[in-house]
């Protein structure tokens, strides 16, 4: 390890800190270590660290100028599937190749309990300074009959939902995970748009604080049971643990009944739920918690096991005791076992996809595909892209490489960040923008050669 | 009205409105939010319950805020009447406070530390040391209002 992890003793140095974060907000090295020795199943983990004020550096946002797209791997060609979208979070395809986007804004913020989170609020707005986009908080149904990835028809498919993330479709009934409740539509296939109401099926820990409050939402592939994802209501119990009730976990919820158990716990913020489709084990990718410095906590990616405990809050990878937690539960940390694949700090994973599809080149064959929010928590920028991890037998095997990248100008300053994925039906690879407000789809670039030959 | 002042012996302070000096009627303000975020720190310490390190983050904020106003008041005081510099007192009072300040600024970024580090143990001594000054500037400003009379009519 060459970069070395000095920990400041003295106020002094501590102060000196300050100062060196204060006037390089944009771009000095805080120390961040190399993101590429926190990837895999044994990710270096550096000291803890804390600040009297964290590493902070989020891409200013800039938006996408005409004719410009992120940038792809060799071998895949990439553009705009739709555009002008209201802040798209998440993708599902549908059985006919319809698209819905689910577009998605965060819920109202619960009332100031202490003055840090004016800060915390002033930061976050930099990060989704794209403008208004309206008032979001809808589906929308994107339709490419011919299958040449310019949809023909663009439909409003359902309207005034409450921060919805989670889709899934099982037989005729189509569920929207909304921040506070899983709500079933019926959906026949060809529908454009739903106009009868919902029913709640269960309610989710919701409002009124709701830190974390996408829900992401799988069936298990048998279609009996949900796999919904709550994210903890804090960074690291600061709101109480009275407000961690049936959160940082995975719920697992009966499709007929509603009643859900919780099915894996520890998770901080889990996202992108979905089985990987050779080993049928349900996967996540999930956010870590922050200022502990620029290199903890790796964010990573897991098959998520029956009756597991991850950690949060009082660990992280197994038995590193968080020292924000006060009661300690030592019974827990003990039984906390360390994620599989750490996919390095602060990347913030919300997006994840198997690839189940062939159109896309054979080295991207059953892997997964990682779509990396960007962070903030430390000076140097990492994730703001999409990543793919191999796969074989069902489990990582080997280190992961960039496929969309380019969401960051030569500046620094974010032209899009990736969110939620998915494949469309023909097997591309569509990435939801949120303050791009653009879904991209991602094709294999032998196509067009071959057309051209 | 610096020459007024000069063939004037008085001890009037320059922060004042209707003769009634500005820099008193602040103080007591920064002094009881320090005192109140050393209690409710000690009250985190011993529940571990978050609402109290809630109320000393604000408690901080406050009481800097007001510290501020109180050392803007006072300085002018300070500065804008050689008689009151030359009290004896008037040095380590400024000094003193000046430190408290300091102190409680860095108190303030501590306490944005998130849960239990936000006050233990760093967050703690601070409140501590920082209220431990008080009394001693506090003994020295009370000193110059009746002892030496300044700001007195």
């Amino acid at each position: 390890m060459s970069k070395s992890y000095s920990r400041p003793h003295s106020l002094l140095l501590r102060s000196a800190l300050i100062g060196s974060s204060l006037l390089c907000l944009a771009g000095c090295n805080d120390g961040s270590g190399d993101p590429k020795a926190q990837l895999g199943s044994n990710p270096v983990l550096p000291d803890q660290h804390e600040y009297l004020l964290p590493p902070m550096h989020i891409a200013r946002v800039v938006g996408w100028r005409k004719d410009e797209t992120p940038s792809v791997a060799q071998g895949l060609k990439i553009r705009a599937f739709a555009t002008g979208l209201q802040h798209p979070r998440s993708l599902y395809t549908l059985p006919n190749g319809d698209v819905l986007v689910v577009e998605s804004k965060a819920p109202k913020a619960a009332t100031v309990k202490r003055p840090k989170e004016f800060v915390m609020k002033w930061i976050e707005s930099w990060a989704t300074s794209g403008g208004d986009t309206g008032t979001s908080n809808r589906i929308t149904l994107l339709r490419d009959s011919k299958g040449n990835g310019v949809p023909d028809m663009h439909s409003v498919f359902l309207d005034h939902l409450n921060s919805p993330f989670g889709v899934v479709l099982v037989g005729n009934d189509l569920y929207v995970a909304n921040t506070d409740a899983i709500v079933r539509y019926p959906y026949h296939e060809g529908d454009t748009k739903i106009t009868e109401p919902g029913t709640t099926l269960t309610p989710l820990p919701g409002g009124p604080i709701d830190h974390h409050w996408t829900k992401s939402l799988t069936a298990s592939p048998d279609g009996n049971l949900l796999y919904v994802g709550v994210g903890s209501n804090s960074n690291i119990t600061e709101n109480g643990m009275e407000a961690e009730h049936n959160r940082a976990a995975i719920l697992e919820v009966d499709r007929t009944t509603g009643r859900f158990r919780i099915f894996a716990s520890g998770l901080r913020n889990p996202n992108g739920l979905t089985f990987e489709p050779q080993s049928k084990a349900l996967w996540a990718v999930v956010n870590e918690r922050d200022e502990l410095g620029p290199d903890l906590v790796p964010d990573y990616m897991t098959s998520v096991k029956d009756g597991a405990f991850y950690g949060w809050p009082y660990s992280y990878y197994g038995q590193h005791v968080d020292p924000r937690v006060k009661p300690q539960r030592d019974d827990l940390v003990a039984k906390a076992i360390p994620p599989d694949y750490a996919l390095s700090s602060h990347v913030a994973p919300l997006g994840l996809v198997f690839n189940t599809g062939t159109s896309l080149p054979k080295s991207y064959a059953g892997g997964a595909f990682v779509g990396e929010h960007g962070s903030w928590n430390r000076q140097v920028l990492n994730g703001y892209k999409v990543i793919f991890v191999p796969f074989s037998d069902g489990k990582p095997s080997g280190i992961p490489q960039d496929v969309v990248t380019g969401f960051l100008d030569g500046n620094g300053h974010a032209r899009g960040r990736p969110v939620g994925l998915a494949l469309d039906k023909s097997g591309a690879l569509l990435i939801a923008d949120d303050v791009g407000n653009t879904v991209w789809r991602v094709t294999s670039g032998n196509q067009q050669v071959t057309q051209r030959q | 009205m610096t020459s007024e002042l000069a063939n004037q012996p008085t001890l009037r302070p320059t922060a004042q409105i209707a003769k009634h000096p500005i820099h008193p009627m602040l103080v007591p303000i920064p002094i009881v939010c320090f005192i109140g975020a050393l209690v409710t720190d000690i009250a985190y310490a011993v529940t571990a319950e978050m609402m109290y390190a809630d109320f000393s983050a604000w408690f901080l904020l406050v009481g800097i805020v007001f510290g501020v106003l109180a050392a803007i008041a006072g300085l002018a005081d300070f500065l804008g009447n050689r008689l009151i510099r030359q009290q004896t007192p008037a040095w380590p009072h400024l000094g003193g406070n000046l430190v408290v300040l300091v102190l409680a600024f860095f108190n303030n970024l501590v306490h944005t530390r998130d849960a239990w580090t936000s006050v233990m143990p760093t967050g703690l001594i601070l409140s501590i040391v920082t209220v431990l000054i008080l009394p001693v500037t506090g003994w020295l400003g009370w000193e110059m209002v009746y002892r030496h009379r300044v700001g007195v009519a």
